[in-house]
């Protein structure tokens, strides 16, 4: 089964050098192409492609814009004509990114390394209700100069912060513009558990269990953050975890 | 180093004096030669030493030669007229006329003139020898500074040029004409012709500290030509330039920079795109060309002070011109902004 891809540069000359170096790559469907981001928005949440093309730089709101507004993240090629060094969000991550013009070779390389990657995980998601993110779905998190792909399985801990959240993977705790109730009706359930108004928790993240005054219960996770669980919600989490 | 040639100096005139004495086996009592050569040279010493701080608080070294020799002349007069002055206050205190001098039974303001003029060779052997070290190492912190200049220089020239062959740009457009390869053959080979020419523009101009402004239009239009390749319709370009503004001088890429900066904030921020108007006229009752970019968007503090346009055509202008040449960056109504380049013909 082919790749579904969808190509998002400004540029339209852009686009058609790409679409005719794809053409070579029978293993890549193309199935649109977005000017911008908004557009790209649209046509991304209408047809869920597995894989983008992106541009860093266009007008009105930038790639990583864009990624950030995903709820999940198809996985991503970027391309830009700028020097690896001259976008420092690639310092400190090995995202995958091509420069203009852009090198049949690395092209190449980029779309095996792509076919190596779990990207062809059907069978192995268990099935949800429409709309709910899986363990293996990626998503985007951008923290000023930093951004990285994080599988929500990675994710330890969300922490509501007014209108934002918290989010805690490995030594990295950036901030996303979503609140926690958002984020809630999106996860799944058996993962991921509301243990109190402040705080969302990856049950496969939790290292201790230990009670509580009042009736509650305090968790440790693996990376060291202790979390109350509400008395409301101690009953339920006693219930999920019996299962 | 002041006080090493100084007291080096005197003390090599005390043991001159002194040898050459010896030598010549004056006729006259040792004890008298010596304390006379002691007197002369401990207020040589004293009076030099003030005509130094005279100097250096008149600030006389820091003049130009031609100024400052009547003021030596002068201070010359003054310093060796004082000097004879304690000079002979000491031969007089202690005793130390010669004979022949109390034989001439000159009068006292004979025997100050006598004196003075006697120690105006010492003092103009000083004030010599002051002014000699001084030129020479003026001259050697002169060039210093000019190396200094000349440095700073070359790094503005390489931070223009830097600026100028914009990386995102040319490799912009450099996919831009790999796709036009096959699209359309012909305008991929005017346009490698626009980007050689552009690259030739800002690799071997910055030699030239004026060019005509035909020149820098020429730069210009190829530059847009390719811009157009990428923004398609999303651009559209107004040009308003009076036909006796084109053979005038003007500084090289200072336009192009600022047409650069007009497209970059102006027209690849907005989906939408927009016009890029750019003027020349002659103003010749105020006798100033006067040069206008006029493109949509909005000012910003960061624009304003960190971009690189604006702050290296202020500091051309103010080099090539002083403060006869103007630039003026504002905003318009409905979303535009105009610069404005005023230089004197």
């Amino acid at each position: 089964m082919p790749i579904k891809t969808i190509l998002i540069d400004d540029e339209r000359l852009a686009r058609v050098e790409l679409r005719k170096l794809l053409g070579d790559f029978s293993e890549i469907e193309i199935i649109d192409e977005a000017v911008n981001a908004d557009e790209a928005l649209q046509k991304i949440e209408a047809l869920q492609p597995e894989l983008i093309f992106l541009d860093i730089q266009m007008p009105g709101k930038t790639g990583f814009d864009l990624l950030s507004e995903l709820d999940r993240s198809p996985e991503v090629i970027f391309t830009t004509a700028y020097h690896e060094y001259a976008i420092k969000a690639f310092e400190f991550n090995a995202l995958d990114y091509l420069t203009k013009p852009i090198d049949p070779r690395r092209l190449a390389d980029a779309i095996q390394k792509l076919q190596g990657n779990d990207l062809r995980r059907t069978g192995s998601t268990p099935v949800l209700a429409p709309g709910i993110l899986s363990e293996q779905d990626q998503v985007f998190v951008k923290d000023g100069e930093r951004c990285w792909f994080v599988k929500l399985g990675e994710i330890r801990l969300f922490e509501s912060v007014g209108n934002y959240a918290r989010v805690f993977f490995g030594p990295n705790k950036p901030l996303i513009l979503k609140s926690l109730n958002a984020l809630e009706e999106r996860l799944d359930t058996k993962v991921f558990f509301r243990t109190n108004r402040k705080h969302i928790v990856n049950l496969r993240m939790i290292e201790k269990v230990e009670p509580y005054f009042n009736g509650g219960l305090l968790l440790e996770l693996k990376g060291g953050e202790k979390i109350e669980v509400s008395r409301r919600q101690t009953l339920r989490f006693k219930e999920m975890m019996s299962l | 180093m002041y006080w090493v040639l100084q007291l080096g100096g005197w003390g090599t005139f005390l043991a001159g004096t002194f040898f050459l004495a010896n030598i010549f086996n004056l006729e006259y009592p040792e004890a008298i030669i010596i304390n006379r050569t002691i007197a002369i040279t401990l207020t040589g010493l004293l009076v030099s030493h003030l005509l130094r701080e005279t100097l250096k608080r008149a600030r006389l070294m820091q003049k130009k030669l031609e100024q400052s020799i009547p003021w030596l002349l002068l201070s010359l007069a003054l310093s060796s007229f004082i000097h004879g002055f304690l000079v002979l206050a000491c031969f007089e205190a202690f005793d130390l006329y010669l004979s022949q001098e109390a034989i001439e039974k000159l009068n006292m303001g004979q025997l100050l003139l006598a004196v003075s003029l006697e120690m105006s060779t010492i003092m103009l052997l000083w004030l010599t020898i002051y002014c000699v070290y001084h030129y020479y190492t003026d001259s050697r912190q002169r060039q210093l500074d000019q190396l200094k200049l000349e440095g700073a220089i070359k790094q503005m020239e390489l931070k223009t040029l830097k600026a100028h062959l914009n990386p995102h740009f040319i490799f912009n457009s450099l996919n831009s004409i790999r796709a036009l390869v096959d699209l359309d053959p012909a305008r991929a080979r005017r346009a490698i012709t626009e980007l050689s020419n552009l690259l030739r523009g800002s690799l071997y101009t910055e030699q030239a500290q004026l060019v005509p402004l035909q020149k820098e239009i020429d730069m210009i239009r190829d530059y847009l030509a390719l811009e157009s390749i990428r923004f398609e319709d999303r651009m559209q370009v107004d040009w308003q330039i009076a036909a006796d503004t084109l053979s005038l001088s003007v500084p090289p890429m200072m336009l192009q920079t600022l047409v650069e900066n007009a497209i970059k904030h102006g027209i690849g921020t907005r989906p939408q795109g927009g016009r890029i108007t750019i003027s020349s006229k002659k103003l010749t009752e105020k006798n100033l060309l006067v040069l206008e970019i006029v493109n949509p968007g909005a000012l910003s503090g960061a624009i304003l002070q960190t971009g690189f346009g604006v702050s290296s055509t202020r500091s051309r202008l103010q080099l090539l011109y002083g403060a006869a040449a103007r630039f003026e960056i504002v905003s318009e109504p409905e979303q535009t902004v105009k610069v404005t380049v005023s230089i004197p013909l």
